[in-house]
């Protein structure tokens, strides 16, 4: 299977980056030195990054990422000599890593024409990164090819925006989304239709809603808080609804937190050979290595609790957005969270489009607050107040 | 896979390939080595994407084939073996390990995740092991250790003829070696920018014979990716390969100034001496000022008037009036450590204008083979 295959519905991407892949290995060179990757979360930027990379790479005679061949299959696999990917694990990315990543793309390639440096989530820079990173992609080393992965172009400094090359992807719809679901992880038709829907084009929460029966508890959770605070409960309910909204996310990120760090530290002792067969043996050096991991692990818990908090703010704007919907269109094709439709119909019923904006504003207000580090459960008492106020008053 | 090696010559390939290991390995693959058996005896490899090393060790091979168990279990556990053969065997999802009573189970890793290990590219040369390893050093001192500069924190080392010339500067000295070797071809001509620190590092691990091979990727569109060195272990073959600094090197031939106004000499290790004593009362990278008189140099630290500590040293001088110069201590004493020889000459232009430090023998007789050119600090009023 072609390694485009796993990007979800960006035809025009997919068809533009495996003819640059061909011309590429007809020509030579002329390949642009610094790509830009924009798109919405979940719409797959990485994923369409690291299948250029594994097409640039392709060594098969049939074509240009194959998804078989040893250089398709490591670069997929994260091991590829000349393909080096940077995920800022933390909130940020600083200038020591960008300083270590420039090192390295100094280099000349091991073993292809070209390397291939991608950085995930490059909106996550800091200035200084950011500026470390400029001289290497203003003066790039004659090989080396950037991939950067932001939200949208404007996350990312106009210095660097200007020197690359933009390719933009859209949200995919829930029918590519659903189709991936039910042709590739096998998941009953109709489960992959819900889940794709309720994803709101978000393919890596799609898998997840239609994977992990928790994951949909969780969601319905925070549906169901939705349609509670839009039916004008007392203070008291409020605040209790936005405190059990707090401490959802809070169990959660715990829990998926302690399943990858425990997986991660198997990994460690599985590479460094710790107990591994000859009784608790633990090499020399290894203790240091166990020390970053938890340093590592430990900046990307506090990430992993803002990413929770994140998902319940999707989840509740998904909820608030549908009931617009019907209040403009008066369908419920467009629906996206089906399976809630009787709220989202009495919601609709019960308010004007006004307060649903209004109601809309206060999420993405929360949303900008917890970004900007301030103490969550303040954040979503203050939202849970403004989505509960039914709007009798004249709204601002 | 399955042999019976020497617990010597095991454990010391495994500690030699293992010395490349990273320390924090971003997939699991990496933290391991590669066993490999066949025809040719038992190669132990380890890569980290930057430098490959394999080391070749004779074995009785009873199957050949191929594992990736942990590098830094593996290194462990070789070390505290008996000396006695030891057995090897893959087993299923195991490597299984005998030695006399001792029996060891590793896990294997994911071989068909490991990175394909390059291959060695084309013979150029070869040079002396020792020679080799002393230019290195004697060069990788001046190279940069700012990685936003890539190209500087390289060593460029330019093969012509059956000269090899190994440069490094960053742009405060410039170190320059030239040595003799043994070409594949008479008329090779290539160059190629190796990162400094694996340099020389490597040129240390390979004096255990008297030759070293280096290879190089020629013919590579868009230029040499690959510089390979081969050369005796304490206990076989061993060959690295690294990745080259991609990009156009600094034109640093033109940096030598073309006249020579005043020259001097002066015993290398009371030199060196001096230079730490005065240094030492001064806060750090304070530069050191010179003034060349006849027959005596006087060290002062300090750059203004009153200079914080000085002292005077025999030296001979043949300019056509005093001259003082300025330098930044760690790198004057980098270049006087580098000379290695007992006596150091020093040309000088003006004091605005870099110094050519180089060994003798003696006192008339400067040596052209090291050259280490150093930037003044300019004397402020
Ligand atoms: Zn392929």
């Amino acid at each position: 299977m072609s390694v485009f295959a796993e990007v979800v519905g960006q035809d025009a991407v997919t068809e533009l980056l495996a003819s640059v892949a061909r011309r590429a290995r007809e020509n030579g060179d002329g390949l642009t030195h610094a790509w830009l990757f924009a798109g919405p979360p979940g719409c797959g930027r990485s994923i369409a990054a690291r299948a250029f990379a594994a097409a640039l790479h392709c060594r098969s005679p049939d074509g240009v990422g194959c998804g078989r061949c040893h250089e398709c299959r490591t670069v997929l696999a994260g091991s590829h000599p000349d393909v080096v990917v940077v995920r800022p694990a933390g909130l940020s990315l600083g200038v020591a890593e960008a300083r270590e990543l420039v090192a390295r793309a100094a280099l000349a390639p091991t073993v292809s024409r070209w390397q291939v440096v991608i950085v995930e989530d490059a909106d996550r820079l800091t200035e200084g990164a950011a500026n470390v990173l400029l001289k290497a992609i203003e003066e790039p080393a004659p090989r080396t090819i950037w991939l950067l992965c932001v939200p949208s172009p404007h996350d990312l400094v106009p210095t660097i925006r200007s020197r690359c090359r933009l390719v933009t992807l859209r949200t995919p719809n829930p029918h590519a989304i659903a189709q991936v679901l039910i042709e590739r992880d096998g998941i009953e038709p109709e489960l992959a239709t819900a889940a794709a829907r309720a994803a709101s084009g978000h393919i890596g929460r799609a898998r997840r809603l239609a994977t992990d029966a928790q994951a949909r508890a969780r969601r319905r959770a925070v549906l169901d808080a939705a349609a509670q605070l839009a039916g004008a409960p007392t203070l008291a309910e409020s605040l209790r609804i936005a405190a059990e909204l707090v401490d959802a996310a809070t169990a959660e990120a715990g829990e998926e937190t302690e399943t990858r760090d425990a997986a991660e530290a198997a990994a460690l002792r599985e590479a460094l050979g710790v107990e591994a067969g000859s009784g608790g043996r633990r090499p020399r050096g290894s203790a240091g290595a166990f020390r970053d991991l938890e340093a590592r692990q430990k900046s990307r818990a506090t990430r992993t609790q803002r990413d929770a908090l994140d998902r319940i703010l999707g989840d509740l704007a998904a909820f608030f957005r549908d009931v617009l919907v019907l209040q403009l269109s008066g369908t419920e094709d467009a629906v996206a969270n089906v399976d809630v439709l009787s709220a989202i119909r009495a919601s609709a019923g019960r308010s004007t489009r006004t307060d649903t904006l209004r109601r809309l504003e206060a999420i993405m207000e929360c949303r900008a607050a917890i970004e900007a580090n301030a103490n969550p459960l303040i954040a979503f008492e203050a939202m849970a107040i403004a989505l509960s106020d039914s709007g009798g008053r004249t709204s601002g | 896979m399955k042999f019976q090696v020497d617990q010597d010559a095991f454990a010391d390939a495994v500690a030699w390939a293992a010395r490349t290991l990273p320390t924090r390995p971003s997939i699991p693959v990496l933290g391991g080595i590669l066993l490999t058996a066949d025809d040719d005896g038992l190669v132990i490899s380890s890569f980290d994407y930057e430098v490959s090393a394999s080391a070749t060790t004779a074995a009785t091979i009873a199957r050949g084939g191929r594992g990736l168990v942990s590098g830094r279990l593996l290194a462990e556990i070789t070390r505290s073996l008996p000396s006695q053969p030891v057995d090897v065997e893959l087993d299923g999802t195991r490597v299984v390990l005998r030695c006399g009573s001792t029996r060891f189970t590793l896990p294997t890793l994911p071989i068909e995740e490991y990175p394909t290990l390059p291959a060695l590219p084309p013979r150029a040369g070869t040079v002396a092991a020792d020679s080799f390893a002393t230019a290195a050093n004697q060069v990788a001192i001046a190279a940069g250790r700012d990685d936003t500069l890539p190209i500087l924190t390289g060593v460029r080392i330019e093969l012509d003829g059956e000269i090899v010339t190994l440069a490094a500067t960053d742009r405060y000295r410039l170190a320059v070696r030239e040595l003799r070797w043994q070409p594949a071809r008479p008329d090779i001509t290539a160059a190629a920018l190796v990162p400094a620190r694996t340099l020389g590092e490597v040129a240390r691990s390979l004096t255990g014979g008297a030759q070293v091979e280096i290879f190089l990727s020629f013919d590579q569109p868009g230029g040499e990716t690959l510089i390979g060195f081969a050369g005796r272990g304490t206990s076989g073959e061993r060959q690295t390969t690294t990745r080259l600094i991609d990009g156009e090197y600094v034109k640093y031939r033109s940096l030598f100034p073309s006249e020579t106004a005043a020259r001097a000499h002066v015993a290398t290790t009371p030199f060196i001496e001096a230079v730490k004593r005065v240094s030492l009362v001064a806060p750090r990278n304070v530069p050191v000022r010179l003034t060349f008189h006849r027959d005596q140099l006087l060290l002062e630290a300090g750059s203004g008037e009153e200079a914080q500590a000085s002292e005077w040293l025999d030296a001979t001088f043949d300019g056509e009036e005093e001259l003082t110069i300025a330098f930044n201590p760690s790198y004057l004493l980098d270049g006087l450590g580098a000379v290695d020889s007992e006596i150091v000459h020093l040309d000088f232009t003006s004091p605005n204008k870099p110094a050519i430090l180089r060994g003798g023998k003696d006192a008339d007789q400067p040596m052209d083979d090291y050259r280490y050119l150093l930037m003044p600090v300019r004397l402020g009023g």
